[in-house]
């Protein structure tokens, strides 16, 4: 772990386990309806001021959090044009699959890569820490992930010209 | 399989079992079959006139007229000679197997007509291979159109053979990974000493075809093989020829495996996010155990 | 390329995979739907261990070739009708296209199917492989039954075709009864038959064991498969068929002759009244099968009754056959008189609890068996893709 990333990802969890503080909390729009404020943004004094938290230009957490529930949006490093696509294949193959992954939201917020959204129904059901924990094991994982999909490509490519030029 | 076969087993397959069947004399059937292979080509297998013991195999390549110029017919000639008939209309190229005389190898004869489509191809390779062998560079470039908007030229040098292929991604992405490949191959001379150098430009073609109109697009790579005389000795050429008319399939083929690749690597990586995350939720307190056999076990305190 | 080259149709269906062009009769390759992997010793889950740095991902073999290979382990990725591992399938289609049909997938239509009640997520993840991976131009899911019904329009007037009947699917482990209502399957009524191919030949290889002694062990269910599918038929009435046989054994009586694998010694079995008693298990299942004791007549019947009231006469007009085990002689005429009967009598009886004032409308029962028979799916999928108005369409 290089020597930024840590302190980095201490400070989003200590953001998230104070950001997430959730209540339930009816639509004061529409009768017997109960919406993610974040979302609706229905009024200004629901929602909090959203925090930003960046190891440099290109890694970045957005935390918007408001009544009843708490956007995380993160940006992840690509280093190269492979990174990136690899990124993008990655976030749309979750995101096809936000149905299990509950806290997921289907559509990441512009800007950033892919967004969680959990409300107050989440955190009553599952444990916050928990909860926190995952966005951080998702955060760590994702980077080594690419970096390592991105070897496996190299690899491959090298393997693959060789295999054609050795029958030479 | 990391390299593609070269011939078709539709084809192999279909004719071997109508030989085995009029060997063991059973009835012949009709036959009518469309199959298709890459580069757009088309094998159609029929009877001529209903006759149910002369079976007709036909090619159709949308750039046959090319290969023409470059001496397709007399390669087939060579290769096929007395079994040609005359192109069924809508093909260019037409052999007949004759069920009532059936060759003495005919494994040797099905497995040549597997390799029908190769065979075209190795017209214009063999044509410039000679050129070559002669030391005659006052040729043209022969220009191959082999796929909609993908082109081949071929170029002979007293000293070596040029083969330059344009290939077009259809996918965005697809040129970023075919890059990562291409690279590779430009550096494979390190895997095997005999290797042709390998050349490799992205949108631009390469200098011996700026006065053609090859296409400048961000979807377009230029490859170019730099054959010399160790690959297009007799003894080597028809290796170098089956090699190298697959380049195009060969690569296209691994990007697709190399998405295959991710797609199970993110599999396997998204089960374990869910893992993760399942973890958060409270531990259903199912305490009633199933004995072998199926029945709920009590435990009575 | 569009337009001209022909699309590719594949069914993979849990035993067999159909593959092959549109437009064509029979599908080019009919091969085992399975695959055969080098597995490693890693620990953790299997889709975590199959992970590699290289290409060995690459290293792998499908169909007849995956029973071939020394080392490797082999799997279906296929269970009942249902795609339970995607890795596997992935690969799998992989070389139905590259080494099976040699398409280049970006030139090609794809047609492939899939069974009815499939999952909608199933449905994205194949859909997910074939665009993403493989850049289709285009995909049409077809679900199975459907294509079934599509395929017995050989016989039918062009103005007479449509998609609504009955499809009786008989493979090898499990035969499934389902309705169709104007292209779509009605899929609560859907009903399961757990008599199909796999049980003729065990019970024909019984039938064997008590009588004939010929047959070396190891090949009895070989010979059992053999004979059901050379010999077999099915008859009107069981008790006359007895005394045909009696009456004239030479001219029921077969002799099927086999080789033993081991001696290279042949070997002679009498095939008897195993001729038709194999596939009346249909008919009689408890014949094979203690548990179950419904015919097919009746169950066919009886979940045409459980279907809205407005398709049912569409549904007994036209009960396709479909899949191997239905290739037996005479099986369409069988249920369609059996059925028939049941019906007849229903509407008589509501004649006389009506007291003989209302005379229903007889009700027309028509099972269609025709010479797709065997691959009708597949067929059906290559009559569809072969449409002209699919190529201008892009799916």
């Amino acid at each position: 772990m290089s020597a930024t990333l840590k302190p980095y990802l201490t400070a989003v969890r200590h953001t998230l386990t104070a950001a997430m503080c959730l209540e339930n909390f009816c639509s004061q729009v529409v009768e017997r309806h109960n919406k993610p404020e974040v979302e609706v943004r229905t009024s200004k004094e629901l929602l909090l001021t959203p925090v930003v938290i960046s190891r440099n230009e290109k890694e970045k957490v957005l935390i918007e959090s408001s009544i009843n529930s708490i956007r995380i949006s993160i940006a992840v490093k690509q280093a190269d044009e492979i990174e990136k696509i690899l990124c993008k294949k990655f976030m749309r193959f979750m995101m096809m699959r936000a149905e299990n992954f509950i806290v997921l939201r289907r559509k990441p917020i512009e800007g950033y890569d892919i967004s969680f959204l959990i409300t107050n129904f989440h955190t009553e059901q599952m444990y916050k820490h928990k909860l926190v924990d995952f966005v951080i094991h998702f955060m760590e994982e994702i980077d080594k992930e690419i970096s390592e999909m991105k070897l496996a490509m190299n690899a491959r490519a090298r393997i693959v010209s060789e295999e054609f030029l050795k029958h030479f | 399989m990391i390299l593609l076969e070269i011939n078709n087993r539709v084809v192999e397959e279909t004719l071997t079992v109508k030989i085995k069947n009029a060997q063991a004399k059973l009835k012949n059937e009709s036959i009518d079959i469309t199959v298709a292979d890459f580069d757009g080509v088309l094998y159609h297998i029929s009877n001529i006139n209903g006759d149910k013991t002369k079976i007709r195999t036909s090619i159709s390549l949308k750039f046959y007229k090319q290969l023409q110029e470059h001496g397709a017919d007399e390669l087939l000639k060579r290769e096929y000679g007395p079994y040609l008939v005359a192109p069924e209309p809508g093909y260019n190229v037409s052999v007949l197997l004759d069920l009532e005389n059936i060759p003495e190898n005919w494994q040797e004869y099905v497995k040549k007509l597997g390799l029908l489509k190769r065979n075209c191809f190795a017209s214009v390779f063999e044509k410039y291979f000679d050129f070559q062998e002669r030391g005659d560079e006052g040729q043209k470039r022969a220009v191959i159109p082999y796929r909609d908007d993908e082109t081949m030229y071929v170029e002979a040098k007293s000293d070596r053979v040029t083969v330059v292929f344009s290939t077009r991604f259809r996918d965005e992405d697809d040129v970023v990974i075919g890059k990562v490949f291409m690279q590779e191959f430009r550096e494979g001379l390190r895997a095997s000493h005999t290797a042709p150098p390998v050349l490799f430009s992205h949108r631009e073609p390469p200098i011996e075809l700026r006065d053609t109109n090859a296409t400048v697009d961000n979807n377009v790579g230029y490859v170019t093989f730099v054959l010399f005389p160790r690959h297009t000795a007799r003894n080597t050429r028809d290796n170098t020829i089956n090699l190298i008319h697959m380049f195009r399939h060969y690569l296209h083929y691994h990007i697709k495996c190399s998405k295959a690749y991710i797609h199970s690597r993110m599999r396997a990586k998204t089960s374990d996010f869910l893992k993760v995350l399942n973890r958060a939720r409270p531990e259903n307190k199912s305490t009633d155990k199933k004995t072998i056999s199926g029945r709920t076990f009590i435990r009575r305190d | 390329m569009d337009g001209k080259l022909p699309a590719c149709v594949i069914d993979v269906g849990t035993g067999y995979t159909k593959l092959g062009f549109a437009d064509n009769k029979e599908p080019q390759f009919i091969i085992p739907s399975a695959i055969a992997i080098k597995e490693t010793a890693k620990v953790g889950d299997t889709t975590s261990r199959r992970l590699n740095k290289g290409v060995e991902d690459l290293d792998f073999f499908i169909g007849d070739e995956a029973f071939d290979a020394t080392g490797y382990s082999v799997k279906y990725p296929v269970r009942h009708g249902l795609v339970e591992d995607w890795d596997l399938m992935e690969k799998f289609l992989e070389q139905c296209i590259f080494k099976y049909l040699r398409a280049e997938p970006e030139d090609h239509y794809f047609l492939l199917t899939e069974p009815p009640l499939n999952t909608p997520e199933n449905r994205e993840y194949l859909a997910e492989i074939m665009f993403e991976s493989f850049n289709v131009p285009g995909l049409y899911i077809a679900v199975q039954a459907v294509l079934a019904l599509a395929a017995s329009w050989t016989n039918i007037n062009v103005e007479d075709r449509c998609l609504t009947g009955v499809v009786i699917d008989s493979g090898d482990g499990v035969t499934h009864v389902i309705p169709v209502a104007e292209g779509y399957v009605i899929g609560s009524c859907i009903k399961h038959i757990p008599i199909a191919g796999r049980n003729i030949t065990y019970f024909i290889q019984s039938l064997l064991r008590e009588r004939e002694i010929g047959i070396p062990p190891e090949q009895s269910l070989e010979t059992a498969k053999a004979i059901k599918e050379k010999y077999c038929y099915i008859c009107p009435d069981i008790a006359k068929e007895f005394a045909k046989y009696e009456a004239d054994p030479g001219k029921w009586i077969k002799k099927y002759e086999g080789i033993n694998s081991v001696t290279k010694q042949p070997f002679t079995v009498d095939v008897g009244y195993e001729r038709f008693l194999g596939p009346e298990i249909f008919f009689h299942p408890e014949f094979a099968n203690p548990d179950f004791t419904t015919p097919i007549s009746q169950i066919v019947d009886d979940m045409i009754q459980n279907c809205p009231i407005d398709v049912r006469r569409p549904l007994y007009n036209n009960i396709v056959l479909s899949g191997g085990s239905t290739m037996f002689k005479d099986f369409s005429r069988r249920l369609q008189r059996d059925i028939k009967k049941t019906v007849d009598a229903r509407l008589k009886l509501s004649e006389t609890l009506g007291g003989g004032k209302l005379t229903p409308k007889p009700i027309d029962v028509n099972v269609i068996s025709h010479h797709m028979q065997r691959y009708a799916v597949w067929f059906g999928g290559s009559m569809l893709a072969g449409m002209v108005c699919w190529k201008h369409r892009k799916m």
